[in-house]
């Protein structure tokens, strides 16, 4: 029976690593094609949104065959728990990727101008992502802790973008819709930062069995 | 073991215990039998004899006991019984066993049974001279009856044996046992042991040697694969099929810039892109899978081979190339030919379009003297660039003869600044030669289009004006080439790269300002073919130095 079960935590934690690994890529396509452009970039977003939708379908059953066949207790349970609170934000982050590259795939002519700090935001963010992942795939509280506080710089950001684009807008009226697109994008981007957030505190709690209030 | 010896102790006792308790009690109770028969016996003659004497009278005043006396006359009439008061209520006797059996032979007994209180009951009967009958009867208790009476004494003891006999028991099976416990495994063929484990021990010992050289080899084995793997540049990784790692090199570590947290973790934890899980996925799903994989500013080619046994896929090898150095030389060969082609059509195009307007007649006959220039000018300029494309391939190649002669720098500078002289003075520029006579061994050839080259830009990029001083210097462990001008200068920025095939700091002008972009090119490989340094020291817009340092060997 334990073996069995073992064998269950082990492939909920290889598909968990493998719906991290795919929200990295749709988050950080999504930031490529908005910095530097390249037309299939897109796609691969779209692409890698539907395969973590599908990913959380499967991660769920795989959580509840587990709790139901095994009833798991102490850190197992925290882990299996932790699982299932972490896909939803996993799914979130790819949904909002998504949400990014629908916005840029209807907006003709996307010129981000440089002097904005989305781009420092896209990049702060995919840190943000890449390492809540790292946190959980190397079990490593540490990591996890850092991403917490690194919440901190993203928001800080996000303020700095909107007062830069309410100037933009104010000189440039012409593309003010465009201006908005980026607001949003910006606000998305500052979204994952708390999925991100919230993976990095599931990876706590599932470590130490305490959430980390008192960071968060 | 100890625990089966106790028990077959214990059992053993008790069986002992319990057969020669029930023979003791059944030879007993014969003996008691036995016994109280003679007794009674006796004390019916010794009471006939009293009765005789002194006549009936005798029997009635003698004090109750719990024997039952009874006086029958020869008809079988009761005359008295010690247990009954009225003794006319009492049935003939004479059809009673002992009664008949002492009226014919003198003595009678009987016994009965009573199966209501299970007692039975002795009759002695014994004919007086006159002619009647005294009878002694007396119950006697059965086997069980007694047995039941002293149960508890019995019970008490057999408790007490029973303890005995399991202290007894532990005892011994303990005493037995300890050797066989006190067996050392590692060296089992060491003290005293029984006789009958002899077979064993010594099989356990040969046994321990072998495991011992087996786990020896092992050992070195592994020890060997270690180094293998260890000193391998690529990176190797063995899974099993559930994915998790087996053995992981340090140099895959470096590689995917990861580390294992803890043995035999998942694979994914090493590097969880695209690429590479669905290497792993293919390689144990039973393909063979190769994928190049980014990661940080560097390229690996990741190839993923299953392992089979038995045609069945137990796990995977994984080998990660580091080919960072031949993507960058990949991008690098097709920059230059891209460079290549591009440099050659454009002379040619130039060429093709005055001789296509020649060709036409569309040229005015005064006019074909410039067009002419034209062409041979840009055809000049095809003749250099193939030149120093195949000096380049000659150096890339390392085709030159090995053939090194000795070479004076001195020497050699001037009669390039002779060479050059008409087109300094064309831009006023003043050359100088400063140093002595100094000696490298080298290609003569080599040399010579290395510091021509120099000097050839340190005038091209120079303003009007300027100077271009070449100094030979002869340090003592190397003979240095000097070549500085007083020209435009190289960015900050541009300085690593002016070494590169056709790289030009102000692409705009160089069709102006003439040369193919190969010359620093050609003094880089130039410097690499003679182990020589190349420095370089420029400031913008004030200069700029190269030092070539030739090694004396």
């Amino acid at each position: 029976m334990r073996v069995q079960f073992d064998k269950q935590l082990e492939t909920l934690n290889i598909e968990l690593i493998k719906m991290g690994a795919l929200c990295e890529d749709a988050i950080s396509c999504a930031a490529t094609y908005m910095l530097e452009g390249g037309k299939n970039l897109l796609d691969k977003v779209f692409q890698a949104d539907s395969a973590i939708d599908r990913k959380e379908r499967e991660i769920e059953t795989i959580c509840m065959r587990l709790l139901l066949q095994q009833q798991p207790v102490a850190k197992d349970l925290r882990t299996v728990s932790s699982a299932l609170k972490m896909i939803s934000d996993m799914e979130r982050i790819g949904d909002q990727a998504a949400d990014i590259a629908e916005i840029m795939k209807y907006t003709e002519e996307f010129n981000v101008p440089s002097k904005l700090h989305i781009g420092d935001m896209a990049r702060a963010t995919i840190q943000m992502v890449t390492d809540s992942i790292e946190s959980f795939v190397k079990k490593d509280y540490n990591t996890a802790i850092a991403v917490i506080k690194y919440d901190d710089k993203v928001d800080h950001l996000f303020a700095k973008v909107k007062k830069e684009l309410t100037d933009y807008i104010a000189k440039d009226p012409e593309n003010g819709e465009l201006y908005l697109d980026l607001l949003m994008i910006a606000k998305y981007f500052e979204r994952i930062g708390d999925h991100a957030t919230n993976i990095a505190g599931w990876v706590c709690y599932s470590i130490t069995g305490k959430h980390n209030s008192s960071i968060n | 073991m100890s625990k089966r010896i106790f028990r077959a102790i214990c059992i053993v006792a008790c069986i002992v215990l319990v057969v020669s308790v029930s023979l003791t009690v059944g030879v007993l109770y014969t003996h008691f039998e036995n016994e109280l028969n003679y007794e009674m016996k006796s004390e019916a003659q010794a009471l006939a004899y009293v009765m005789d004497k002194n006549g009936i009278d005798f029997i009635e005043e003698m004090p109750k006991t719990d024997k039952r006396i009874t006086v029958i006359a020869s008809d079988g009439t009761v005359m008295y019984d010690n247990s009954v008061d009225d003794i006319t209520s009492i049935e003939n006797h004479l059809g009673r066993e002992e009664v008949s059996e002492a009226l014919q032979y003198g003595f009678g007994e009987s016994s009965r049974f009573s199966t209501t209180i299970a007692e039975k009951t002795v009759y002695y009967a014994v004919r007086t001279s006159e002619g009647s009958i005294l009878r002694i009867s007396d119950t006697q208790y059965s086997l069980f009856t007694i047995i039941m009476g002293t149960l508890q004494p019995i019970i008490v003891i057999i408790i007490i044996m029973i303890v005995l006999a399991a202290f007894c028991a532990s005892r011994a099976s303990k005493a037995i046992v300890a050797p066989i416990n006190g067996i050392d495994l590692e060296a089992p063929e060491n003290g005293k042991i029984y006789e009958e484990l002899a077979p064993l021990v010594t099989k356990i010992s040969r046994q321990n040697r072998t495991i011992r050289e087996q786990l020896e080899e092992a050992k070195q084995k592994q020890e060997e694969f270690l180094v293998i793997t260890e000193n391998m540049l690529e990176g190797l990784i063995l899974i099993d099929t559930k994915s998790n790692i087996i053995t992981c090199n340090s140099a895959a570590k470096r590689l995917l810039n990861s580390d294992v947290p803890y043995d035999h973790c998942c694979v994914l934890i090493l590097n969880r892109s695209t690429e590479f899980s669905s290497c792993v996925e293919k390689s144990l799903a039973g393909e063979h899978c190769t994928e190049v994989l980014e990661n940080e500013g560097r390229f690996c080619r990741l190839v993923a081979d299953p392992v089979k046994n038995d045609g069945k896929v137990v796990g995977a090898v994984i080998v990660i190339l580091d080919i960072t150095e031949t993507a960058k030389r990949e991008e690098l060969r097709r920059e230059f030919t891209a460079n290549v082609s591009h440099e050659l059509k454009t002379p040619l195009t130039s060429i093709a379009g005055f001789a296509e307007l020649m060709k036409y007649g569309m040229v005015k006959p005064e006019d074909i003297k410039d067009f002419s220039e034209s062409i041979y000018d840009e055809a000049q300029r095809l003749i250099t660039l193939v030149n120093d494309i195949l000096n380049l391939s000659a150096l890339d190649e390392g085709g030159l003869s090995d053939e090194k002669e000795s070479v004076d720098l001195f020497e050699l500078s001037g009669d390039i600044l002779k060479s050059l002289k008409i087109p300094a003075e064309k831009k006023n520029i003043t050359l100088e030669l400063q140093g002595k006579n100094t000696t490298v061994m080298g290609s003569r050839k080599v040399i010579r289009e290395m510091i021509f080259n120099l000097c050839d830009n340190g005038i091209k990029y120079n303003v009007d004006g300027g100077n271009v001083t070449v100094n030979v210097i002869d340090d003592v462990d190397c003979a240095k080439v000097v070549v500085s001008d007083s020209g435009i200068g190289i960015p900050k920025a541009d300085r690593q790269r002016v070494f590169e095939r056709f790289y030009r700091v102000d692409k705009s002008h160089s069709r102006e300002i003439g040369g193919t972009g190969l010359g620093l090119s050609i003094v880089k490989h130039g410097a690499v073919y003679h182990n020589a340094d190349i420095s370089l020291e420029s400031e913008p817009g004030k200069g700029t130095v190269i030092t070539i340092s030739f090694p004396k060997k």
